[in-house]
């Protein structure tokens, strides 16, 4: 029924695939537990190829890997890098409708499983059907003349989903603009138009002896200058001050006088 | 299936030569133990004590990846199209041209509501 | 019409497909562990073509910037590649204090590994007798091979993205965002542009690709899908002008900011592997892959075309990619982030999707689908309903192109109103130099000013005159 080759390969990868699927469940951080799915997604793929569906294998590996897994890694970091699961019930009796729930599916997996029919005979057909398919028209035509032939419906369906995730992501994440978003240009000419900062804020750090953004420039009469570090690091209360650069300078400034005066 | 195999082979390889190099600079380079080089990098003041917004990402992105999976889907609908289009006739043809209408639905309404704009 | 018809005959002379949709190489005669030799020779393929390729980068750039490039290690320069990545090697493998440490190790690896998988699929030459099997000069085909490009590069993605994040620091999770956004919205872009091939070729695998270009290269007919591919791969290999997540600037080294030494070297090795894989795909879709160009196939019955001439084809055309990527890196500045989210949302999305569409109208009507009548035109038996549905969609593009143009004229126009022909060269009392083609106003006596002003008023024409009458007043 199988090949030692492929029953090899399902020996190694499973195990493998079903770690990574508990590391889902029992990893400590969002993204480990990502992970795990993605090399679950990856395993099903190589499964869906070793079972003589070559574009199906790809796919999964294209769409759930690249795409879903690439929504699932940033809505994680959306919560930030060392969020944990947090254990309080926000919906009253969630706890037991969930496992109710487990338990429903769990019979239903198992009786349909097991009143499946595993006939030898009518397995070798279905595998013959898809060699056969695979070697005449192309596997990748095969699977294009069930979606544009039988299933056309469910194909045309599909779009119409792909509509409700699009509305859907734009309810959810998209943000209005209030004001009109204000371009470099017109920066730019705001600042000629009124007159303030036409050359632009001073640079961070044009000290001799510093060029770190937290330190103040320094005017022409040796005063720091508020315009030149950013506020984010003010209002963090990050600045450095200039005073001992400062006392550096002075030193620096009798040395010289000293060379002169000899 | 054979055919695969020589990928993995690929697989084997390319892997083998990126672990082999990292572990063999782990050895033979040096270790000199210095606290400020293993901090993050900053522009000449103390880093943070996290990366920006605490490691967060902008929501921004969702909206990014969505569409990517939209668009995605829809183009994984058009390859088996375009292999089989010889095989499959003009029904085919017109129900493609359907579904990109109705996808399109969901593109033109994201870029009307400025979904597509970034700052 | 004429452009009709000149389209009609490029897509005319294509080939008739095959049967199925499977590979063309004969892959029977190839046991496994001849893969597995061909897999190495591949691998120590890309591995020389990348030391190469950095130094060929760096010598090309330095001429044209007017400067030799690196020339001290071995004859012109050649090791240097190989020098630096050993001065790598022996450099201080650093793991900040905040990073997530597995996963920091197993980014760059990710990046590189991946980066070599999609080279098996190429094909590098026609067949050949390899330790005395006839094999093609493929590591491995499958049906569904350019499919499995696009998948381990999406796969690829993670090595950047896992790399911003596990750094722990600010700068390389921005660049490791901003850059798996710029992939992932320009792969879309290109996995487009690719449908225009499968319509022609009718199959996903590679040597069956190659083989139906034997009479004409795919750059013809798909000429536009060429230039979105030519756009979308620089923007999928993270290079110049598209290079946002590195841009130094303002992200110091993006996602690779926090690493050093060989894991490093890693990200380095997969950007440019990355760009060998791409530029391989490009030439296999594109440009008939391992055929020998035009002319030389008409040499002696295609005497340089086969077996191992491939691979000498191949490379000379892999490299005129690379060297395209140098030449835009030495002349083109970097894009900002927001332009470049929009060029590929907001043109390349959709005009590649209505150039899928167009192609599969036009493919559909060759192909019979809407209807099979024939007229002769100049001594050619043409379908009618190619030559309409060619014709349409030859229209649409000019239209769209001239509407297009129009609005741009429009808006130019808006934005440079002519100036005023007369200018007062002490305006606000600041000297302000005139345009060309204006006129100073005549200055005027400043004791004088006021009689004068009022007869200079009446004099000059319109609008212009009586402003500046106002602002004479008001600095006056």
């Amino acid at each position: 029924m199988t090949s030692s080759a492929e029953a090899a390969g399902f020996w190694i990868l499973a195990p493998i695939a079903v770690i990574a699927a508990l590391g889902l469940l029992f990893a400590r951080k969002a993204v480990h537990a990502a992970l795990g799915v993605a090399l679950v997604m990856v395993i099903l793929g190589i499964f869906y190829i070793m079972q003589n569906a070559d574009f199906l294998g790809v796919v999964q590996v294209f769409v759930y890997t690249g795409a879903v897994m690439m929504l699932f890694l940033f809505v994680l970091m959306l919560v930030g890098v060392d969020s944990s699961d947090s254990v309080v019930e926000t919906i009253k009796g969630q706890r037991w409708a969930s496992l109710l729930l487990v338990v429903g599916l769990a019979g239903l997996l198992f009786f349909t499983i097991g009143a499946t029919v595993v006939d030898e005979k009518t397995v070798q057909a279905g595998i013959d059907k898809v060699v056969a398919t695979n070697a005449d028209p192309g596997n990748i035509t095969g699977v294009a003349e069930l979606i544009f032939g039988q299933y056309v419906w469910i194909f045309e369906v599909t779009s119409a989903l792909l509509i409700t995730a699009a509305l859907g992501a734009m309810v959810l994440a998209h943000r209005e603009r209030l004001t009109p978003r204000i371009t470099q240009a017109e920066w730019a000419a705001k600042r000629v138009r009124d007159n303030r900062d036409v050359a632009g804020l001073p640079a961070p750090g044009v000290y001799a002896r510093h060029n770190a953004v937290d330190t103040p420039a320094l005017l022409p009469d040796g005063t720091p200058s508020s315009k030149s570090v950013s506020r984010v690091l003010v209002a963090r209360d990050q600045v450095a001050t200039t005073d001992s650069l400062r006392d550096v300078e002075r030193h620096m400034e009798r040395e010289i006088e000293e060379g002169g005066a000899k | 299936m054979n055919s695969y195999v020589p990928i993995l082979f690929m697989l084997g390889l390319g892997f083998a030569f990126a672990a082999l190099s990292v572990f063999t600079s782990l050895v033979v380079g040096p270790k000199r133990y210095n606290r400020a080089k293993l901090e993050a990098y900053e522009c000449g003041i103390q880093p943070t004590p996290q990366a920006a917004g605490g490691g967060r990402v902008p929501i921004k992105y969702y909206l990014t990846a969505m569409l990517f999976i939209i668009f995605d889907i829809e183009s994984v609908f058009l390859y088996p199209f375009a292999v089989a289009f010889n095989k499959l006739g003009l029904f085919a043809l017109v129900e493609m041209v359907l579904f990109i209408l109705t996808v399109f639905i969901a593109y033109a309404y994201v870029w009307r509501r400025g979904g597509l704009e970034w700052d | 019409m004429s452009l009709a018809l000149t389209a009609y005959g490029m897509v005319g002379g294509l080939p008739a497909l095959a049967p199925t949709e499977n590979p063309t190489a004969d892959f029977s005669d190839t046991p496994l562990w001849l893969a597995l030799v061909k897999a190495v020779g591949v691998f120590v393929y890309l591995l020389i073509s990348t030391l190469l390729v950095i130094w060929f980068e760096r010598r090309v750039i330095g001429r044209m910037q007017q400067r030799p490039g690196p020339n001290r290690n071995g004859p012109f320069g050649l090791l240097q590649t190989l020098a630096d990545g050993m001065k790598a090697m022996l450099k201080e493998d650093i793991t900040p204090a905040k990073a997530e440490k597995v996963i920091y190790t197993l980014a760059p690896m990710i990046t590189a590994t991946m980066a070599f998988v999609a080279f098996a699929i190429i094909p590098l030459g026609g067949t050949v007798w390899m330790f005395g099997h006839q094999t093609p000069l493929q590591v491995t085909d499958v049906p569904v091979a350019v499919l499995l490009v696009l998948a381990v590069a999406s796969v690829g993605v993670y090595g950047i993205i896992l790399a911003g994040w596990s750094s722990g620091s600010t700068y390389p999770l921005l660049g490791g965002l901003r850059s798996t956004a710029q992939v992932i919205s320009y792969e879309i872009a290109m996995g487009l542009s690719l449908v225009a091939i499968f319509l022609y070729s009718g199959s996903m695998s590679t040597s069956a690709i190659v083989s139906a270009q034997s009479s004409l290269w795919y750059i013809l007919p798909a000429f536009f899908s060429f230039a979105v591919y030519l756009i979308t791969m620089v923007g999928e290999t993270n290079r110049l002008p598209f290079d946002l997540a590195e841009g130094e600037g303002e992200l110091t080294g993006g996602f690779h900011t926090e690493y050093s030494s060989m894991r490093f070297a890693m990200f380095f090795l997969g950007e440019y592997v990355n760009m060998f894989t791409v530029s391989a795909l490009a030439t296999t879709l594109f440009l008939g892959g391992w055929q020998a160009p035009p002319f030389i196939s008409a040499i002696n019955d295609n005497m340089f075309g086969g077996g191992w001439w491939g691979l000498l084809w191949f490379t000379a055309k892999l490299w005129l990619f690379m060297f395209i990527f140098v030449w835009l890196r030495g002349s083109l500045p970097r894009v900002r982030y927001d332009q470049f989210m929009r060029f590929g949302w907001k043109f390349l999305i959709p005009i590649t999707l209505a150039w899928v569409v167009a192609v599969a109208f036009i493919r559909g009507a060759q192909l019979g689908f809407l209807g099979d009548s024939k007229l002769t035109f100049a001594g050619r038996e043409l379908s009618v309903a190619t030559v309409v549905i060619v014709s349409i969609v030859a229209v649409i593009a000019l239209a769209a192109a001239w509407i297009w143009d129009d609005r741009r004229a429009q808006r130019a126009a808006a934005e440079d109103e002519a100036p005023p022909e007369e200018i007062d060269p002490f305006e606000d009392g600041y000297p302000v130099p005139p345009l060309p083609g204006q006129r100073l106003v005549e200055p005027r006596p400043r004791l004088a000013a006021e009689p004068v002003l009022s007869t200079a008023s009446s004099s000059s024409a319109g609008g212009s005159g009586a402003s500046t009458t106002l602002k004479e007043e008001t600095h006056g």
